[in-house]
């Protein structure tokens, strides 16, 4: 089990190296003087002194050498200081802190959604594949992968708080502002995990090990459940860590919709207000908790998948 | 295949046909905003009285045209990629896998800010940001379906033959998987539909007053009570051309849930595996 760990441990630095590269790197690529523009934002003077200039530029870390500037910056990263925001003009560690913890909870709730329905779906799908309930619940993934949230998300607030007024259209902090955004995110992954699921498992219902839990005699249901559907969760497994990164920032759409103060709605914010700091710190976050997420969810899939087990062994 | 045909076709008429003879999309009228659907405007108007039907078919030629564009562009460049890292395998195969991985876990929606933050939201930025992330999948699909032929014994023959490795793989490995790539480019076209139209929403694409569905909804949002009509033409657009694109892409044989999905058996292959597999014995 440490053998696989290790290799998937060890590029780890150097991606999250190369992701501080270009973290670095993007948002100076704006071009024009970003030290004149936050001064602009603040003093609202177009010739401003040029010694309040340089101290500026310095307090933003934006003086010398651009590698001299990196450096710098890796530094405080290493050292967990994430610099100050221009705008809000509080610790960036800070308010993404606090962004993280409320996508985190949203990205936990959607996911953990999608699971529960997705997961069950695919497998009754899979006992009669071209039945009818197999048809619907195609019918109702498809549907689920081509609706957006940008499409979903107003017409579940049309209908279920402004209609029935059942929940708040907007907002956040109690569990009633959970519901409309977790359905609107729970869909596509949802949808997803039901293809993946019902696909594989037709594909374990014809294996060996199955055919052999159906001559013991054992119940058809305990066959499916047990037997079959276990193995197609890993495919699931390394599916979820995908999402995790893509839900945690890419939760723009019903951020902005909801008014959630997420990471999304966080990063748009600091690319219209151009917030180096927030942005550079940001795209490094989600970067890294992709890059981790992933490498979880594959040991996980080992972990699950006794055969996948064997084969990484022999390798 | 025919019916895909005739469906391209129906597409096309409506798209260029149409709009020729419907109002002019950004003609605005204050003196009839947010009308519900009448005779003279059969999907009503927004809120500068523009006409709602005029704006979907012309936004359908601005959404639908550049997401076929991007698919083509990433389908091409994903597949030469996936081509070459899968006939090189190891270690470079690995790393061009670990990195369509990487990329793929990032949400789009980061490209799309990062594109719009170092040009500009607007077209440009939205193409770049698509772009940067569509090719992936593309090369994924085409580095395992190519891993998969390469055990075949066409391509054994034909390098026996004499065939250079760029003729095997342009002209053998690449016939042989060109459908499911197809099926999965119907796919695509249907994410990267989403894609730019959810960027629009978000002001990180297409810019108002051009007609992109996106934008429409995001500019419709604002009065979804009183007049519901004006986000409810552009919904339904996105949700039933995103939808028929999927429904062809899995006509085509694409399993649409990509990782691990091998895809339909290519007809030309399944002749030699048949004779290996009865010479095999098992």
């Amino acid at each position: 089990m440490l053998g696989p760990l290790l290799r998937r441990l060890l590029p780890l630095p150097l991606i999250l190296l190369a992701a501080s590269v270009v973290a670095f790197a993007l948002p100076r690529l704006v071009g024009g003087d970003v030290t004149r523009a936050v001064l602009r934002a603040r003093v609202a003077s177009d010739a401003p002194d040029p010694a309040v200039t340089a101290r500026v530029a310095a307090e933003l870390g934006l003086d010398g050498p651009v590698a001299g500037q990196y450096l710098r910056w890796l530094g405080a990263v290493l050292r967990g200081d994430l610099g100050i925001g221009y705008v809000a003009r509080t610790p960036v560690a800070d308010q993404l802190g606090s962004a993280l913890g409320v996508s985190g909870l949203l990205t936990g709730a959607a996911l953990a959604l999608a699971a529960l329905v997705g997961i069950p779906a695919g497998v009754l799908a899979a006992r009669r594949p071209g039945g009818p309930l197999d048809r619907a619940l195609s019918a109702a993934g498809i549907a689920g992968i081509a609706v957006p949230e940008f499409v979903l998300a107003p017409w579940l607030v049309l209908v279920f708080a402004v209609g029935a007024g059942l929940f708040p259209a907007i907002g956040w902090g109690g569990p009633e502002h959970l519901v409309l955004p977790v359905l609107t995110l729970a869909a596509y992954p949802a949808a997803l995990a039901a293809q993946l699921v019902r696909a594989e498992t037709i594909d374990v219902l014809g294996r060996d090990h199955v055919r052999l839990a159906r001559a013991k005699g054992l119940p058809e249901r305990r066959v499916l459940w047990r037997h079959a559907a276990r193995l197609a969760l890993t495919s699931v497994t390394s599916l979820s860590g995908m999402f995790v990164a893509g839900l945690l920032g890419g939760a723009v759409v019903v951020e902005t919709v909801f008014g959630i103060p997420g990471v999304g709605r966080l990063l748009l914010d600091a690319v219209l207000a151009r917030d180096l700091p927030v942005l550079q710190a940001g795209t490094l976050v989600l970067v890294a908790v992709a890059v981790v997420a992933g490498m979880v969810a594959e040991v996980a899939q080992l972990a699950l998948d006794p055969v996948a087990h064997d084969r990484e062994a022999d390798r | 295949m025919r019916r895909l045909a005739g469906g391209a076709g129906i597409l096309l008429l409506l798209v260029v046909v149409l709009p020729m003879l419907l109002p002019d999309p950004v003609a605005t009228d204050f003196a009839a905003i947010l009308r519900p659907p009448s005779a003279a405007h059969p999907s009503g108007t927004d809120q500068l009285g523009r006409d709602v039907a005029a704006r979907l078919l012309v936004g359908a030629r601005l959404t639908l045209g550049l997401s076929a564009v991007t698919v083509l562009v990433t389908g091409v460049v994903g597949t030469a990629v996936g081509l070459a890292s899968g006939y090189a395998g190891g270690p470079v195969g690995r790393a061009v896998l670990r990195l369509t991985d990487l990329l793929a876990a990032l949400p789009t929606v980061l490209f799309g800010l990062l594109a719009a933050v170092v040009l500009g939201p607007g077209t440009v930025a939205l193409l770049i940001a698509v772009t940067l992330v569509g090719w992936t999948p593309f090369a994924r699909q085409a580095h395992q379906l190519t891993v998969r032929e390469l055990g075949q014994g066409y391509v054994e023959g034909a390098g026996a033959l004499g065939a250079a490795r760029a003729r095997v793989l342009g002209g053998h490995v690449l016939r042989n998987i060109a459908r499911p790539l197809v099926a999965h480019a119907c796919v695509r076209f249907a994410g990267t539909l989403l894609t730019v139209s959810g960027l629009s929403f978000l002001g990180l694409g297409i810019q108002p007053p051009s007609p992109e569905w996106g934008a429409m909804v995001a500019e419709g949002r604002e009065f979804l009570f009183a007049a519901p009509h004006v986000v409810l033409a552009p919904s339904v657009a996105v949700v039933l051309v995103a939808a028929l694109a999927l429904l062809a892409g899995r006509a085509l044989g694409d399993s649409v849930a990509g990782r691990r999905s091998p895809g339909p058996r290519p007809v030309v292959v399944s002749r030699f595996r048949r004779r290996r597999q009865n010479e095999g014995g098992n």
